[in-house]
């Protein structure tokens, strides 16, 4: 019996030990199928992630090239139709144009980071009938102290209210003066700046530019490269002041712009010029008449419920101007001060505040004279006039990308009662010329 | 005539956009920095249980994500791991017509991350700069194994991604280096590869070892706890800030008084960051 018992206990035993071998096998199996499922996504893992790499490495290149732009759509009511200013003359013995829809700007600008420090813009300009380049340049960043740039190409002239786009711009044009002392606003050279922030912490910006100096003058023909060999050369100052417990800042500088118009021509019975002081002079090919201004500049930003703003700038110097007529090349069609070299002085004064998030307005009283040294009824000559334009001007940001803009302008001219002055639309009397802007603008 | 019923019709238009536009709405939104995010909402939740009325919303996308929405108007508050950029107050002037407030409201540190096995253990700054801007390529140069060394690192519209390369890098990143999304991904992928370095907040170093870091040759390794962030002798520390687009009002005022306030700065460390004082 005892071996019976034995017998049965060894086979149940043998039983259960082949049950838990037969376990273990499948644990086993289990395990290696699991390990093999796991090789397998690894495997798929793997291979996305090669498909994947080259991909990354075009994302990463397409995320060095940044586009963005704004159109600007206005509709505009002149009290008289002004040529200089809107592009079209009306025909002679026809009803002025009082009123147009227009497209003033159109831009897409392409910023191509290559490296950290190595920027390319190009930034065409649509416009109906052309495409016109405005900003094309390189821009190199010092990588070891990331405070001095080089800029070579086509750029903005370095002040404050050409710098400043006109997209973010609280009025629907720039101050007299600097329209005609900075045609287009670009030019074509090469600019070094200096930004001692970064590295240094000291908030001074330096700008030194050599300019060809002549772009916008004559034809579109006249912009690919430069008529003379003399260059211009712009140097500007900025510095910043914190103030963060009171919600002040103001930003002081000054700038200096040494140039000059070579007469690079001379018509064939020599044109007679006037220097500064009315003399009469000829000057020969190869003379250089002055071109030259200092200037300050300074903007205060106050949070006063909410923005505030207080922006000025201020020029004093000497300009040259040429006749269509006689110099097509060299005319700056904004100083219509022919032939003639002209003590000239400019400045503006803009208050700006927001209310809201979403409003802005804002008032600006800028001035330009052409000649400093006449006033009042010694004024012999429209060119002369000194201007004063008002403007004002309220803007609606409607969202992020789109904003508003009603703008109403005023150019006062100084009133002069020589008899030298026959036009009727200026003896003795203020030029109607006032300009309503309704501007629609969409920034991407 | 035309022209002044036309110039009526503009003014009209005028005062309807200002009518429109001045519905107020009593919500404060946050958003930006990624490395704030926790933070930022554990601050919105406590203050929105103590003030039943306020609604608080905080999303995240990063420093740069966050100040480019208060430049163009749609979030309330700013939360950046790294200082403004001169070319944001810039854009903030020219739209806003103020410097904007900088508010700092916490401290933080940023950790090298090494993996467990490494047997490298502290490194200078300038080394770790050399690292990351792939000069250093093998852990042999700084006294470790013959192995090629892994980066990990975060997005450029990551804060602490800019104030790493302001501050440690000062070049271009390494292209060798991965970015990925948020230093929890990259703490992970130090603790699977023994080879891996990474960077991130102090306080998500968990299955990773922390690098003592050296001002230079000279200098103690230093590694970040409380006691080296709160006193700013570890060398890379930080201040978290929100940055707002003028003097702060109403419920955003409320709020960000009560973030500076003993309560509101009590909650910090619990998110691993440390208070101002």
């Amino acid at each position: 019996m005892k071996k019976v018992i034995v017998a049965i206990m060894a086979l149940v035993f043998g039983a259960v030990n082949a049950q838990e071998v037969a376990n273990d096998s499948v644990k086993s199996i289990s395990i290696d199928s699991l390990q093999q499922a796991i090789n397998l996504h690894q495997l798929k893992f793997d291979a996305l992630n090669e498909q994947i790499s080259p991909l990354q490495e075009q994302v990463d290149k397409m995320a060095k090239l940044k586009i963005s732009g704004y159109i600007q759509a206005q509709f505009e009511t002149y009290d008289t139709w002004n040529a200089g200013i809107h592009g079209v003359s009306p025909v002679t013995g026809t009803a002025p144009i009082t009123n147009s829809f227009s497209i003033r700007r159109a831009r897409v600008k392409f910023t191509y980071e290559a490296l950290d420090g190595v920027k390319f813009v190009l930034c065409p300009n649509f416009e109906i009938d052309r495409v016109r380049l405005t900003d094309v340049y390189v821009m190199l960043n010092d990588r070891w102290t990331n405070t001095f740039s080089l800029w070579i190409g086509l750029f903005n002239r370095p002040t404050y209210e050409v710098e400043f786009s006109s997209a973010s711009r609280e009025f629907a044009e720039r101050s007299l003066f600097t329209r005609i002392l900075y045609p287009q606003e670009r030019d074509q050279g090469a600019k070094l700046e200096a930004n001692f922030m970064t590295k240094y912490e000291i908030p001074l910006k330096l700008q030194v530019a050599v300019l060809n100096g002549n772009f916008a003058t004559g034809s579109a023909a006249n912009q690919v490269k430069d008529v003379d060999n003399s260059k211009d050369v712009m140097a500007r100052a900025v510095y910043s002041l914190k103030f963060p417990s009171k919600g002040l800042g103001i930003d002081f500088g000054g700038l200096g712009y040494f140039g000059n118009n070579e007469v690079i021509t001379q018509t064939a019975t020599p044109a007679i010029f006037t220097d500064e002081n009315g003399n009469k002079f000829t000057p020969k090919v190869g003379d250089n008449l002055k071109k030259e201004w200092y200037g300050a500049e300074m903007q205060v930003y106050y949070d006063f419920l909410g923005g505030t703003s207080f922006k000025t700038e201020y020029v004093r110097g000497t300009l040259s101007g040429f006749k269509a007529a006689d110099f097509p090349t060299q005319v700056n069609t904004l100083f219509t001060n022919n032939n003639k070299v002209r003590d000239i002085e400019g400045y503006y004064l803009s208050l700006i505040k927001n209310v809201g998030k979403d409003h802005m307005l804002s008032i600006r009283y800028d001035v330009f004279d052409p000649n400093t040294k006449k006033s009042g009824n010694e004024v012999a000559t429209i060119d002369d006039l000194k201007f004063k334009d008002w403007t004002f001007a309220y803007q609606y940001f409607f969202d992020e990308n789109i904003k508003i803009m009603l703008s109403y302008t005023m150019p006062l001219n100084e009133k002069s009662a020589n008899p030298a002055i026959t036009n009727p639309d200026f003896a003795n009397v203020d030029h109607i010329d006032n300009t309503l802007t309704l501007r629609f603008q969409a920034k991407f | 005539m035309k022209t002044t019923k036309l110039k009526a019709a503009l003014i009209v238009m005028v005062v309807m956009g200002i009518g429109f536009s001045f519905t107020a709405i009593n919500k404060v939104t946050v958003k930006g920095s990624d490395t704030m995010v926790i933070l930022s909402q554990k601050w919105a939740e406590v203050y929105m249980k103590k003030n039943p009325g306020a609604s608080i919303q905080v999303t995240g996308g990063g420093s740069g994500v966050g100040l480019a929405a208060l430049i163009n108007g749609s979030t309330d508050i700013a939360n950046s791991s790294r200082p403004i950029k001169t070319s944001e107050v810039e854009k903030l002037k020219a739209r806003y017509n103020t410097m904007g407030v900088e508010i700092p409201c916490a401290k933080d540190g940023l950790s090298i991350y090494l993996n467990k096995a490494n047997p490298v253990s502290s490194l200078t700054l300038k080394q770790i700069g050399q690292i990351f801007a792939g000069k250093i390529t093998n852990w042999k140069e700084v006294g470790g194994a013959d192995a090629s060394i892994k980066l990990y690192g975060r997005e450029s519209s990551s804060g602490t991604f800019g104030f790493f390369k302001d501050n440690v890098v000062k070049t271009d990143f390494s292209p060798s280096c991965q970015t990925l999304p948020g230093t929890a991904a990259i703490v992970n992928a130090v603790k699977k590869d023994r080879n891996s370095i990474g960077y991130g907040g102090a306080a998500y170093a968990e299955g990773v070892k922390d690098c003592g870091v050296k001002k230079d040759d000279k200098s103690p390794a230093i590694l970040p706890t409380a006691a080296t962030i709160k006193s700013k002798t570890y060398p890379i520390t930080r201040y978290l800030y929100m940055y707002l687009k003028s003097k702060p009002t109403g419920e955003t005022k409320a709020f960000i008084d009560w973030i500076l306030s003993p309560a509101g700065q009590g909650l910090i460390e619990e998110v691993g960051y440390y208070p101002l004082k």
